[in-house]
């Protein structure tokens, strides 16, 4: 029951952040300007009159709360409406999310799988050159503006040596170095995090009863240590994702990915208003729904919080 | 190498001039210095001694865990007869691959604190299978039914439930008879107890402690006990061995070391401790006699009070805690953490006011500290009532009121300078004025007390814990207050500072006229520092009365349960005592379940006791 009413919360509070990111959105796009006057900048011989009719055809002559009430309404139902150039936006994003889902979990996986061993080896030897180094490398890692870090990726992989594509999504390959450049930004926090929750881990009194049981390093690492360290490092791997979107933005312009990030800088290049209203809500309902999942693991790895 | 010479077949472990240390080259720092005792089999040696003195990690080492802690094994044998490697090992060269079938196996341990010694995510169950799976080779099942035995053997009720219990599911006295079943699944030869009742309350801690000498007597294991609980210590222990700053000071049979102490510091830990029962027919607070501290002994006893007008009086105050749930987030239960609680204290009184974890003792000071608000009831300082007096009046008793805290760790700013801390009370409470530096004043605090004036600019961590607590004291003196609530205000403190502090305590209140209000579990101090005694269970007070009255002619059950609990220093005497069993209920009840009020009967001039026993059939003692 305390589950329900958990989830129920969480639904509310994920509809008034998508509609309060909307409404900012929304709101702001329109102070870059006209996107008629934009629309029709190519064409010569337009009259006033034409583009009065084209802001009607549009809807833009109407108040901008009635514009947002009608982008809410038509949201409520699951249209997402058309764009201004490039008809229905539901075609446009169910081409653009799977990549961007796709780009985003690879780039998790590959993080997760290189931090944790590395994070747990550099604190069972703390102070070791291992762990210098690992240390060293993560804040190299971390000082990488994740633009540089992927036009240097191409420049040597796919320049220097043509391993893998430079942009666009064409087969497995052109994955791997998008998501490795965010892979290693994320693999170097990560990595950090996981040494010093460890740290603290390592040394609680259940961790030396472990020990005292017979138990072999193994197993009270990997079984009585890792198992409490999940709670905290599921935790921030969700937080993280909020901002594993805003690097995938960047880095999906670097390599020409067509993903959501693409997508709604495209948008905001156009003005096309539409496009971009639908683009930010998903992504708003994605990072609500990614930590609203991450409370729901913790309870499962956490039996002190699980509701009875 | 060993086997050079032949251990004679009763002893079961000899540690021989073991050596343990931090760090390397000048800079390590010896935690076990070349120290030798001897375990005997079936018998239980108890290693004693004050914080640092290097009790816990010798026993690390046993177990071969030094290394995780940062130390090493400098010099040294622990000679341990094997019947799995089927020899006599020395477990300080021994592979880790064969301490590991020793561990947990022949020697295992319980740790001081049951809230963190059990793994949160594992149900009780899995963490004793473990065990079993790991040494015995049994099935799973095998071992499920085996923990279940093995929890009923630690005499917790509703094993069969318990086993798929997780930790926080279980009170800290459940979970520590949890740990002792799990230590004691695979028939260990050597039982290794760090201070397994020191986190526990004193009802609590005697279960727990007859539960390890039946085990031990029915088992016969032999057990190192670690503690620097005297009184614990002895009832529990066959062989003492006193350790001080990492070296062994003496050791020999329990009633030896304990009665008749061959070493100056055995004697002066001994007259340090609190003996309930010591004061048996005084009527005053008596100091601590310290050896050393003697040229200050022409006060041996406090002053009296001043009975005519109370400084602070409680009037039924009644506080509760509220617990929200449920889809509208109503209040559904509430903890009735203090029920109609009445009691004065007088100026240059010390009212103590004792009780076990819950009882609700702590409440009341925070409510007189103005951090909880009360349902109902009255609090009159001076003849006022707090809750509604005027701002002004009110910063006035918030001056005059004053606090000292358990921790003396987390009670001071890091940040600040000790005189700072200090300062900074009496200058918001315009004791000293606005603008002088106010030096002299806090140089003048320190002094009285008993820390050197010198030492006003330098910062808590450059003190010891008992140093901290006196800091903590001239704070609350800064401000010139007229109560002091000291809430456990030495519990964290090693016996030797404890009856320092206790002793500073008392002098203040010659010299001051202050009045204490001292909140705290240890009966053994309260018979010390108090002149009444106020006795807290389940929120409700269940027998007041004096010092003597109290002591001598205990009323209520639970006041005797809770006097009974207590371990005597009675050196070759162990008390038989009738098993205690149960837990405390808990405080917390659902909306419109009220608790039923308690009437107090005065029995004696100042002496009330709840009437009627309803609740508390269970704790009569013969």
């Amino acid at each position: 029951m305390p589950v329900i009413r958990f989830i129920f919360v969480r639904f509310l509070q994920a509809i008034l952040v998508t509609m309060a990111v909307t409404l900012f959105v929304a709101f702001a796009i329109r102070l870059t300007g006209d996107p008629v006057v934009m629309m029709v900048s190519e064409a010569s011989n337009v009259t006033e009159e034409d583009l009065a009719r084209i802001r009607e055809s549009l809807g833009l002559n109407q108040p901008f709360l009635m514009q947002y009430f009608e982008f809410v309404k038509n949201l409520a139902r699951g249209d997402l409406g058309d764009s201004f150039f490039r008809g229905p936006v539901w075609d446009l994003i169910s081409v653009a999310l799977p990549a961007t889902l796709l780009l985003a979990a690879t780039s998790m996986f590959v993080s997760i799988l290189v931090s944790i061993p590395l994070g747990i080896y550099s604190a069972v030897h703390k102070g070791g050159l291992a762990d210098q180094m690992i240390r060293v490398l993560s804040l190299v890692g971390l000082s990488f503006p994740n633009f540089w870090l992927g036009i240097m990726l191409v420049l040597v992989f796919s320049i220097t040596f043509p391993f893998f594509p430079a942009s666009g999504f064409d087969g497995l390959a052109s994955l791997v170095l998008p998501s490795v450049t965010i892979g290693i930004i994320l693999t170097a926090t990560n990595v950090r995090l996981v040494r010093t929750t460890m740290l603290e881990i390592l040394g609680a009194q259940y961790v030396m009863v472990a020990r005292a049981k017979g138990l072999s390093e193994r197993k009270v690492i990997y079984k009585h240590a890792l198992r409490n360290g999940a709670i905290a490092l599921v935790t921030f791997m969700g937080l993280q994702f909020g901002n594993l979107i805003g690097g995938l933005v960047v880095v999906e312009l670097v390599f020409n990915w067509p993903g959501m990030g693409t997508l709604s800088v495209e948008a905001i290049a156009q003005r096309d208003y539409p496009l971009l209203q639908a683009t930010v809500s998903i992504l708003a309902i994605m990072i609500v729904g990614v930590n609203l999942a991450v409370d729901l693991i913790y309870g499962l790895i956490d039996p002190r919080i699980r509701v009875s | 190498m060993q086997d050079a010479e032949k251990t004679p077949d009763d002893m079961l472990l000899r540690v021989k001039n073991l050596t343990v240390q931090f760090g390397s080259g000048p800079m390590a720092v010896k935690a076990a210095d070349d120290l030798n005792y001897v375990l005997k089999r079936n018998k239980t040696l108890a290693i004693v001694g004050e914080s640092g003195s290097g009790k816990s990690v010798s026993s690390l080492a046993v177990l071969g865990l030094i290394k995780h802690i940062g130390g090493q094994i400098a010099s040294g044998e622990i000679l341990f007869k094997s019947d799995v490697l089927g020899r006599e090992v020395d477990l300080c060269t021994l592979d880790e691959e064969s301490l590991r079938r020793i561990r947990g196996n022949e020697i295992a341990m319980i740790f001081q604190e049951p809230m963190t010694s059990l793994n949160p995510v594992f149900t009780i169950g899995s963490q004793i299978v473990e065990t079993l799976v790991l040494h015995q080779g049994i099935s799973q099942r095998a071992a499920r039914q085996k923990a279940k035995e093995a929890l009923e053997l630690v005499r917790l009720p509703n094993a069969g439930r318990l086993i798929d219990n997780y930790p926080h599911q279980l009170s800290g006295g459940m979970r520590q008879r949890a740990m002792i079943a799990m230590a004691l699944s695979c028939q260990p030869k050597i039982l290794i107890a760090d201070e397994p009742t020191t986190a526990l309350d004193v009802t609590i801690q005697a279960q727990v402690l007859s539960i390890i000498r039946d085990l031990q007597r029915d088992m016969g294991t032999s057990v190192i006990f670690i503690s620097h609980d005297m009184g614990v210590v002895s009832e529990m222990a066959d062989d003492v061995l006193v350790m001080k700053a990492s070296k062994r000071v003496e050791i020999g049979a329990a009633k030896d070391v304990l009665g008749a102490p061959k070493e100056d510091y055995t004697r002066a830990l001994l007259a340090a401790v609190p003996r309930i029962g010591s004061m048996t027919g005084t009527t005053k607070p008596k100091l601590f006699d310290i050896p050393g501290e003697a040229s200050e002994g022409d006060t041996p006893e406090a002053a009296d009070f001043d009975a005519s007008e109370p400084i602070i009086e409680l009037d039924k105050l009644t506080t509760r805690y509220d617990i929200r749930g449920g889809l509208l987030n109503r209040v559904t239960h509430r903890v009735h953490a203090a029920e109609e609680v009445s009691f004065k204290i007088y100026p240059g009184e010390t009212l103590a006011l004792v009780g076990e974890s819950g009882s609700g003792k702590s409440t009341v000071g925070k409510t007189i500290q103005q951090l909880v608000d009360p349902v109902s009831g009255a609090v009159r300082f001076r003849g006022d009532d707090i809750f509604s007096m005027p701002k002004t009046e009110r910063t006035s008793f918030r001056r005059q009121t004053q606090y000292v805290f358990q921790d003396p760790y987390g009670s001071l700013n890091p940040r600040k300078t000790v005189g700072e801390s200090i300062l900074e009370p009496a200058f918001v409470h315009n004791v000293v004025a606005p603008g002088s530096n106010g030096r002299d004043y806090v140089c003048d605090l320190l002094e009285k007390v008993g820390l050197p004036a010198a030492h006003v600019d330098r910062y808590p961590h450059e003190f010891s814990g008992g140093q901290r607590q006196r800091v903590c004291i001239a704070r609350a003196l800064a401000c010139k207050p007229s109560l002091v609530i000291a809430d456990e205000a030495v519990s964290a403190l090693d016996v030797s500072v404890q009856a320092q502090v206790v002793n500073l305590l008392m002098k203040l209140q010659a010299e001051e006229g202050l009045a204490y209000l001292f909140i705290t579990h240890d009966m053994a101090v309260v018979e010390r520092v108090s002149h009444r005694v106020a006795v807290m269970y389940l929120g409700q007070i269940v027998e007041i009365g004096s010092r003597q009255q109290i002591f001598e002619n205990p009323q209520h059950p639970y006041t005797r349960r809770l006097l009974a609990a207590v371990p005597v220093l009675d050196p070759g005497n162990r008390p038989e005592r009738k098993p205690l069993e149960g837990e405390i209920p808990s405080a917390t009840r659902r909306v419109g379940d009220e608790p039923k009020i308690l009437q107090l009967e005065e029995i004696a001039d100042g002496h009330l006791v709840a009437r009627g026993t309803e609740g508390f059939e269970g704790m009569q003692l013969a």
